[in-house]
């Protein structure tokens, strides 16, 4: 049995396995038909407990949006996970996966009355601002409401800077935090986002330290204690280049909350680390062409399917694909629509695909199907979970079981 | 363990054992449940907040109705609006005295649901033959309504929900129109100490509409954080200040069972607080 090859062409875009081991997906299409995302919900079990264990005193709040699909909702809801929510689309699925709304936060710094009434009587009553506009709106809701105030750390050495669109600068928090005061809004703490995938923690250390001065500044200035420190997500996987484990990217962010003030408890929104290496995406070859020296071959899920992080994202994915042929040939792998932008992956070598063979793409858990589109009116792949947990005997919003 | 936690509040609030759960619903992005609870008996919660138990809704729905018809004296006509439970209902029912009662409920189903499952709230007062049960937005049914009536209680939901309306100038003014002359407004108010400005915000809108408006109050245990206040609101600046031996007298004419609701309760319940006079900047 020839062992796994990787492609010389692209850096670990492609590998090459033989296709015994495709039986298992093969047999998922047979069964759910393609293209498909299969969900492992161990694996999402696996990085809540990888993350727990690299910050075990931070609680964690699983940010919805990154895959809002019910098995993950549920199996992160058994493991204990709050859900870190940002509209009113994300409460109703949480509120039919019977999510806790007392272990909800609200994140998006930008809301409509409607929504914050909307997640009011859902009974999430913790919310973000991060400017005078946003903390006018909730005036009517004082009495209901814990706000944080979202500060600005920029972080340019990140694909998706999370700072620009979002927060307020440091000196402006405290200013924000009296003018609550003055309207009778209790601000219960600060959040942050050090940016997407980072590289390393020197971002959150950063930030952590400041929100650490804001907090000691503002109880020196008024005696007003903000208890809660959000600090966002941006724990990064591995997709084409490695990584740092995440042991090793906590170390630095544990010792930072170490010197923060000992009343200040710590909360987190991974999105990204929990459930990207949990699904994987299964396309079948629809069609091929020779086209110049490349075989073209056209997958029936693309960049406005499951792959559209890659717009999106920022992400390339890697790939398998599943031949016992050693020879090898030039191949550009195409999504299924009329667009010459659905182009997966181009330049690559691989053996000779033929039409209904399978094609693997690895860490898809997150902002891929939450970003697809139904462009040409193509239907997105659908999502499959394995190994769920079983079910919650008590499965009742709002009800606690302890 | 099961257990229930109200989320009326972010930094506060109150947490029930279930027993049993009863009846659950969740949608049209509404989460209602009744369960059984060891203190309270079944409790009923609609978006996180407790709506009624079993336990302890005779104080609110004896002060929201007795007070008004002892302090009205001749009553023969009644609006409820909301109060789809029944509770309302039945201690109107229990006087003799009343000729007809308007119940306007916005929703046909709560009052199913209540008497199936809260069947001790309306305790058969649905079959009352005075009763007439009006499926409508009680805004919409006062805007239209040409009848009059000498006593209005609005028995509404959180001010978040579907009852906010029913916390409007609009409201008010049109349930002057509805009243018969020298009749009477009661409303529920919420809880003053947890949300003072509610109450100030009811004075305000109810002084351009009432010659005499103020509040008066009982302590109901699940409606946390201390007295709930109730809104009175008439032109006839007397019946606030009945003496309580003219109150007793009627209270004994009329021949009514109460648990919590008696002559020397309803003088008192007008006492309020420093804190709320303040905030009313008014004198005691």
């Amino acid at each position: 049995m020839p062992k796994a090859i990787k492609s010389d062409q692209a850096m670990n875009r492609l590998t090459i396995e033989s296709t015994d081991k495709a039986v298992f997906y093969q047999q998922m299409v047979q069964q759910h038909g393609s293209p498909l995302l299969i969900l492992d919900c161990d694996q999402l079990v696996q990085q809540y407990n990888a993350l727990s264990n690299a910050l075990p005193d931070v609680q964690l709040f699983y940010a919805i949006k990154a895959l809002p699909h019910p098995a993950a909702i549920q199996t992160l809801d058994t493991l204990g996970a709050g859900f870190d929510i940002a509209t009113s689309g994300e409460i109703e699925l949480l509120r039919q996966q019977g999510g806790r709304a007392r272990q909800t936060i609200h994140t998006h710094p930008i809301k409509r009355d409607a929504d914050i009434r909307h997640a009011l009587r859902f009974g999430c009553t913790t919310f973000v601002i991060d400017n005078v506009w946003e903390l006018e709106k909730f005036v009517h809701y004082r009495h209901r409401v814990g706000l944080l105030v979202r500060v600005s750390f920029p972080n340019p050495n990140t694909p998706i800077d999370l700072s620009r669109k979002f927060g307020c600068r440091e000196d402006e928090a405290s200013i924000l935090i009296q003018k609550a005061q003055s309207l009778g809004l209790h601000v219960k703490g600060l959040s942050f986002h050090a940016g997407s995938q980072c590289p390393d923690s020197g971002n959150h250390v950063h930030a952590i330290e400041q929100c650490g001065k804001i907090i000691n500044e503002v109880y020196q200035d008024s005696g007003k204690l903000l208890s809660v420190l959000d600090i966002g997500g941006g724990f990064p996987v591995e997709y084409m280049q490695p990584m740092m484990d995440i042991e090793s990217f906590c170390a630095p962010i544990r010792q930072a909350l170490k010197d923060l003030p000992e009343h200040v408890q710590v909360i987190a929104e991974p999105g990204r680390y929990l459930s990207a290496p949990a699904m994987k995406a299964v396309s079948s070859v629809m069609g091929k062409a020779k086209r110049g020296d490349a075989c073209w071959y056209y997958l029936d899920d693309g960049i406005y399917g499951s792959y559209s992080g890659q717009l999106f994202d920022h992400v390339t994915y890697p790939l398998t694909v599943f031949s016992d042929i050693q020879a090898k040939e030039q191949a550009v792998l195409a999504g299924p629509t009329c667009d010459s932008i659905d182009v997966i992956a181009e330049q690559v070598s691989i053996a000779p695909l033929s039409i209904g063979d399978i094609v693997v793409g690895h860490q898809m858990g997150a902002y891929t199907s939450a970003t697809s589109t139904h462009f040409n009116l193509f239907d997105k792949a659908k999502i499959v979970a394995i190994n769920q947990p079983a079910q919650h005997t008590e499965n009742i919003f709002q009800l606690n079981n302890n | 363990m099961k257990t229930y936690s109200e989320t009326l509040y972010d930094s506060y609030g109150q947490e029930f054992a279930v027993d049993k759960v009863y009846f659950e619903n969740k949608t049209d992005h509404q989460h209602l449940i009744i369960f059984e609870n060891a203190k309270f008996g079944r409790v009923m919660a609609l978006d996180g907040i407790i709506q009624t138990t079993e336990a302890d809704e005779f104080i609110y729905h004896e002060m929201l109705t007795h007070v008004p018809l002892m302090a009205h004296g001749k009553v023969k006509r009644v609006l409820i609006i909301g109060g789809g439970d029944g509770g309302m209902l039945r201690e109107v029912c229990k006087h003799h005295s009343v000729e007809h009662i308007t119940q306007v409920e916005i929703d046909a189903q709560v009052v199913d649901m209540c008497k199936q499952y809260l069947p001790n709230h309306s305790a058969g007062a649905y079959d009352d033959p005075r009763v007439h049960i009006v499926i409508d937005d009680g805004i919409n049914f006062v805007r239209e309504c040409k009848d009059h009536f000498d006593v209005i209680i609005s028995d509404s939901t959180d001010p978040i929900g579907p009852g906010d309306v029913l916390f409007t100038s609009d409201f008010y003014q049109h349930c002057k129109k509805c009243l018969s002359e020298g009749g009477i407004l009661v409303t529920q108010n919420g809880v003053a100490y947890m949300q003072l400005d509610e109450v100030v915000t009811t004075a305000k809108r109810l002084q351009p509409y009432f010659s005499d408006y103020s509040f008066y109050s009982a302590a109901i245990p699940t409606y946390i954080g201390g007295i709930m206040t109730f809104a009175w609101a008439t032109d006839n600046p007397d019946l606030r200040t009945l003496p309580v031996e003219k109150i007793a007298q009627r209270f004994e004419a009329a021949k009514i069972n109460t648990r919590y609701y008696n002559p020397a309760i309803h003088v008192a319940s007008f006492a309020l607080p420093q804190y709320i006079l303040d905030a009313l900047e008014k004198d005691a």
